[in-house]
């Protein structure tokens, strides 16, 4: 068609008014379709919304699948009709109709905002984890989650975590990869909330990669879903494997992630089993395009996880060839894996093997190839190195593209105030790259060369009689005029004694430039006369002369300074003067504007970034404001005259854009990952405990092997094995539902304070689906490092229907770690002595329980039942006596050693009251071994019962029927 | 050089998106074969404001990647930290969809039932992330949708009748 009928067709459709209710269906849809048309070819289509909007509650699908497209094309997310359609899409979100349900999530995906999220996000989240939802259906809706948590984060509640982080384990892909989309992005906000998706993300990965499980649709030329691998090696980024380097505060909580030898393994293995799928060549350009995306991908991982030496050495050498490789967008993303690389290692050695080639890539033909090879330099720049790098730069940036010149500048200018050994070499480049790049030089460079000449003393000399050098000469830059007027400025007289360098001399170097400068400069020019005018009185005729004619330019700025200056000259004395030309006081320290200017170019991404461009210092915590710790130049500084933008370095890293000032960004940071932290629930803690965890736990306190839980659907049995300070114990999953559970998930949690006190490593991982009567199983190695109070927890979900969860607390107390010990009636007196009474000594008076006497009581039997479960060697004719108990033990641990244990138990049978003395080696023991006693003692035994076994199976299966825990 | 279908994922002015079409058109068009498929974007600052996923740009501060099929370029615009080669091939990935369901796709497909365009692209890409990549699924997606609307017509000729 050409334009003159799309004109005509336009108006048409316009003036005739068809949108005048009258049109049946089919018309409405086809002049909808029209004015699509019309609005493709990029013509304004300013009316008809209303018309084309209303289709959307059309009963037919046609008719409502053309007014939703209209609507994501013709309106945004502001536009006011939005509110008009909020009912239809709640109404097609409810439909029986699987497509028109993903008619109205497709709609809310394009267009939703915070309003239309905060109405339908509700029915978005039924769509995601309702049973009966299609897989089609799901991940639409887990996209369309997305999109809303994008636009307004406070839509996806704390609460409904464990169920999406489940979601990662569907059969079908293309939900898995939708689920793991949106975990993602929560995840990074919310790391420690959503920090099971770690493990499943390991867990999929190796089932994909290793485990070859998947259906053949999703092989894109022969590699498994390439793009479900990418999000899951990208996801697992996210998570700080060790915590040195993490970017993002929060995720340092991540730390102890690493001691699962059981995940690292599963992570190892697929890492390594991509590389080698990516070392077999292959002539298939999709092929080859899919394997090194996941490649790369797998290298950014390894990178980041910065642990795997074995994989690390393998992705050197060939990072190496990939830089000379002839296809070039393997070169390009060489590079780019190289500058994450010289980002995080210690040791830039391997990086500097390739100086040449990386050097090489400045003149690639490819611009894209010449910046990432910019971006390298800048990254693997370090004292070593910095000269043949910056030399080369400038060299380069004589003939660079205009697109990049600006950052290269701005680039060399940070690379050569960083690496500054040499005051020669820092102002010669300094003033060679104003020199050589001046037009593409943001002012805050010059201006930064200015207040570092100013703050360091044996920089002043120097830089005076360079500048006056160069603003000697014919072609002189403007800029390279404006550091000469201030620094000669300042620093003239320093130089006045020298050959070439008299007042005069001076003075006719900057005027000489008067005629060709902006009034800026002129301005500036005529600032370092008057400061002249103190300095050198024996000039003061020529410059007085120079006040007076430009007391009459027709520029009102520099008229108004020439006649205050020549007003200031002409005093009668010259105290004011002095005191108005007195030397400049050094600038305040700050972050440097130069690295403000650079990462502020990275803020405003989606996803945040795992690594920034730049060195190691760059990527760590407080970025790169130990430049100011370099010792050449005695301090960093900041432009006061350029001060917004400070704190971008933090933005940048962590994808925020906030606005702070000073150095105190650090903690806005802080502040508002902390809330978070407080707002989400944990439910793995003690806190959360589901009914019914206590008798199980209680009576393996006991015993070593035995069930923690059962109800109508789980069983949970404990087998467990006590070595010294080391325990392994074995947890069984029995599923009693009629059908397969799947998603099976386990999380251990312990409390904060404990953390240093016992440590586990999961050694494996039960599956994540069961089959009817099938059994799962999990190892878990503890190691008690220090005497500890409380117990670990574990948090255990699976999806039968819909998602079923509990938390348990397992049987891991400090007893366990106890060995009975024999000890000869003179010793145990002789070592009770010994350690003698507080604080290496706890008692108590213990009775039964207020409210049990009528039904438990406490009698011998049971009392060394208890003695015995908490694992003391009773011995026999110690005490005088008979009724009374004295037991030893050797409570094991690795950081605090050996610890002897004695106790002696006086009953009182009468009164059902015992006194429970407990006496240890160190004092942080009898206490915690008290409480453990004093809960069990106090419980006491059920009466009628002499042989004393705690409710039998059946009777714990009665009373945990059918709890649903949610 | 026109335009023939556009799917934005960001929320921009109809001027930043002319902007960024003009710009980008330009740039990929001045790149010579054998170059690579990436390329840098810098929008203007003030659209830095916006951020998030797109097919032709997501996010402003962002990299361009492109492929040429014939005399159709597919530009997607995704943020600098984006796996490139993965975006490539989700244009793959849209191209032989297309060509799965048209039979041999050109242009003129595009042009005369670019609403089709766009609901195998709405199968493809949601939210500016890859929601589907079994071509046999997004074909069974489209099919249901096409024997909806054929029953639909079927009844209208009934009536008629």
């Amino acid at each position: 068609m050409r334009g003159q009928e799309i004109w005509r067709k336009r108006e048409s459709i316009k003036n005739w008014q068809i949108f005048d209710g009258n049109l049946s269906g089919y018309h409405k849809k086809k002049y909808v379709c029209k004015l699509l048309y019309i609005y493709i070819l990029g013509w304004n289509v300013d009316f008809g919304h209303l018309e084309a909007v209303n289709l959307i509650s059309a009963t037919k699908y046609s008719e409502k699948q053309i007014g939703y497209l209209a609507m994501t094309l013709f309106l945004h997310e502001k536009h006011e009709l939005l509110h008009l359609v909020v009912n239809s899409i709640r109404k097609d979100l409810l439909d029986h109709n699987e497509l028109f349900n993903c008619l109205a999530l497709h709609a809310i995906a394009n267009v939703g905002g915070r309003e239309m999220g905060e109405a339908l996000s509700g029915e978005v989240h039924r769509l995601l984890i309702s049973p009966t939802s299609k897989a089609f259906v799901k991940k639409k809706a887990a996209l369309t989650l997305l999109r809303l948590y994008r636009k307004h984060p406070d839509i996806i509640q704390p609460q409904w975590a464990e169920r999406i982080i489940s979601l990662m384990d569907d059969v079908d892909l293309g939900v898995a990869l939708s689920v793991t989309s949106l975990v993602m992005a929560v995840a990074q906000d919310n790391p420690d909330q959503y920090k099971g998706a770690y493990v499943k993300a390991a867990a999929r990965l190796k089932r994909i990669v290793v485990d070859g499980d998947y259906t053949n649709d999703y092989l894109y030329y022969k590699v498994p879903c390439p793009w479900i691998q990418v999000k899951m090696l990208r996801l697992l980024q996210y998570f700080s494997p060790s915590g040195r380097y993490s970017l993002n505060i929060v995720t340092k909580i991540l730390t102890r992630r690493s001691e699962d030898s059981h995940v690292r393994e599963m992570i190892r293995e697929s890492l390594q089993k991509i590389l080698n799928l990516a070392m077999e060549s292959n002539k298939n350009v999709q092929q080859n395009n899919a394997q090194n995306a996941v490649l790369f991908e797998a290298i950014n991982l390894i990178i980041h996880l910065d642990t795997e030496q074995a994989l690390m050495k393998q992705i050197s050498s060939r990072l190496g060839r990939f830089i000379t490789s002839r296809e070039t967008n393997v070169r390009y993303l060489g590079l780019e894996a190289m500058t994450h690389l010289a980002a995080r290692a210690e040791n830039l050695g391997p990086i500097k093997q390739h100086q040449e080639v990386i050097l090489g890539s400045l003149k690639d033909r490819d611009i894209s190839v010449r910046r990432k090879g910019l971006d390298l330099l800048y990254s693997m720049c370090d004292s070593t190195n910095s000269g043949p790098i910056v030399a080369e730069l400038l060299q380069y940036l004589q003939n660079a593209d205009f697109a990049i010149r600006e950052e290269m500048a701005l680039k060399i200018a940070i690379l050569t105030e960083k690496y500054a050994t040499d005051i020669q070499w820092y102002i010669n480049v300094s003033l060679r790259l104003v020199a050589v790049a001046g037009d593409h030089l943001s002012d805050e460079v010059w201006q930064r060369v200015i207040q570092i000449v100013t703050n360091n003393e044996e920089l002043q000399v120097y830089a005076a009689q360079n500048t006056l050098q160069h603003v000697k000469q014919d072609h002189c830059h403007e800029t390279l005029v404006k550091i000469g007027a201030y620094i000669l400025g300042e620093f003239g007289h320093l130089i006045a004694e020298e050959k070439g360098c008299s007042p005069i001399e001076q003075f006719m170097a900057l005027s000489g430039k008067l005629s060709a400068c902006s009034s800026g400069t002129r301005a500036m020019i005529l600032s370092s006369f008057i400061k002249f005018v103190n300095l050198f009185p024996e000039i003061k005729p020529q410059l007085l002369h120079i006040f007076e004619i430009y007391s009459h330019t027709l520029d009102s700025e520099l008229q108004q300074r020439a006649c205050e200056y020549l007003t200031l000259a002409s005093l009668p004395t010259d105290d004011l003067l002095r005191t108005v030309c007195d030397e400049m006081p050094p600038f305040p320290e700050r972050q440097s504007a130069l690295l403000s200017r650079l990462h502020s170019k990275h803020a405003g991404t989606s996803d945040k970034r795992t690594w920034v461009v730049g060195g190691k210092d760059a990527n760590v915590d407080g970025s790169e404001l130990n430049m100011a710790k370099q010792p050449a130049l005695k301090r960093a500084f900041s432009s006061n005259m350029t001060a917004n933008g400070d704190g971008a370095a933090n933005g940048a890293t962590n994808g925020t854009n906030g606005h702070s000032t000073d150095l105190a960004g650090l903690d806005m940071n802080a502040g508002p990952a902390a809330e978070k932290l407080l707002k989400a629930p944990n439910l793995a803690s003690a806190a959360h405990l589901s009914p019914g965890w206590e008798p199980g736990y209680n009576k393996l306190l006991l015993k070593a092997d035995g069930i923690l839980f059962e109800d109508g659907q789980l069983q949970v049995g404990v087998r467990s094995e006590y070595r010294g300070q080391m325990a392994c114990l074995i947890l069984y999953f029995l599923n009693k539902t009629p059908a397969t559970i799947s998603s099976f998930t386990t999380t251990l949690d312990l409390d904060d304070s404990e953390r240093a006190n016992l440590t586990w490593d999961i050694k494996s991982l039960p599956d994540s689906t069961i089959s009817q009567g099938g059994q799962a199983r999990q190892v878990i190695m503890f190691e008690s490092k220090k005497v500890f109070s409380k117990s670990p927890t574990v948090r255990i979900s699976y999806l039968a229907g819909a998602l079923q969860a509990l938390t348990l607390k397992l049987p891991l107390t400090a007893h366990k770690f106890m060995d009975p010990a024999e000890l000869s009636s003179d010793d145990f007196f002789k070592r009770w002595k010994q350690i003698g009474g507080a604080p290496r000594e706890a008692q108590a008076i213990i009775g039964l329980v207020s409210g049990k006497e009528a039904t438990r009581e406490i009698h011998e039997v049971f009392v060394r039942k208890v003695i015995e479960g908490f694992r003391w060697g009773i011995l026999v004719g110690v005490d005088p006596n008979t009724k009374n108990f004295v037991g030893a033990s050797v409570l094991h641990t690795s950081e605090g050693g050996k610890f002897g244990c004695l106790l002696r138990l006086e009953p009182n049978y009468a009164s059902q009251m015992v006194r429970l003395t407990i006496r240890a080696t160190d004092e942080s023991v009898p206490a915690v071994l008290l409480k453990l006693m004093e809960q069990r003692i106090s419980a006491g035994v059920s009466k009628p019962s002499l042989t004393h076994e705690g409710p039998t199976r059946q009777e714990i299966t009665d009373a945990f029927s059918n709890v649903l825990v949610t | 050089m026109s335009t023939r279908l556009a799917k934005w994922f960001t929320t921009l002015s109809p001027k930043d998106k002319a902007k960024i079409v003009k710009d980008v058109s330009q740039l990929v068009l001045a790149r010579r074969t054998r170059m690579c498929n990436f390329l840098e974007y810098k929008g203007s600052p003030l659209s830095l404001l916006y951020s998030h996923g797109s097919f032709l740009t997501r996010g402003l501060d962002t990299k361009i990647v492109y492929r040429r099929y014939a005399s159709l370029f597919f530009i997607a615009g995704c943020s600098s930290d984006d796996n490139e080669l993965i975006t490539l091939e989700i244009i793959h990935r849209y191209v032989e969809q297309m060509d799965k369901y048209y039979g041999n796709v050109c242009e003129l497909d595009i042009i005369f039932s670019f609403t089709k365009a766009y609901y195998i692209l709405d199968e493809i890409l949601l939210a500016g992330e890859l929601q589907e990549s079994s071509k046999k699924n997004v074909l069974r997606c489209i099919g249901q949708q096409d024997s909806l609307e054929d029953m639909e017509v079927e009844d209208e000729v009934t009536r008629i009748m």
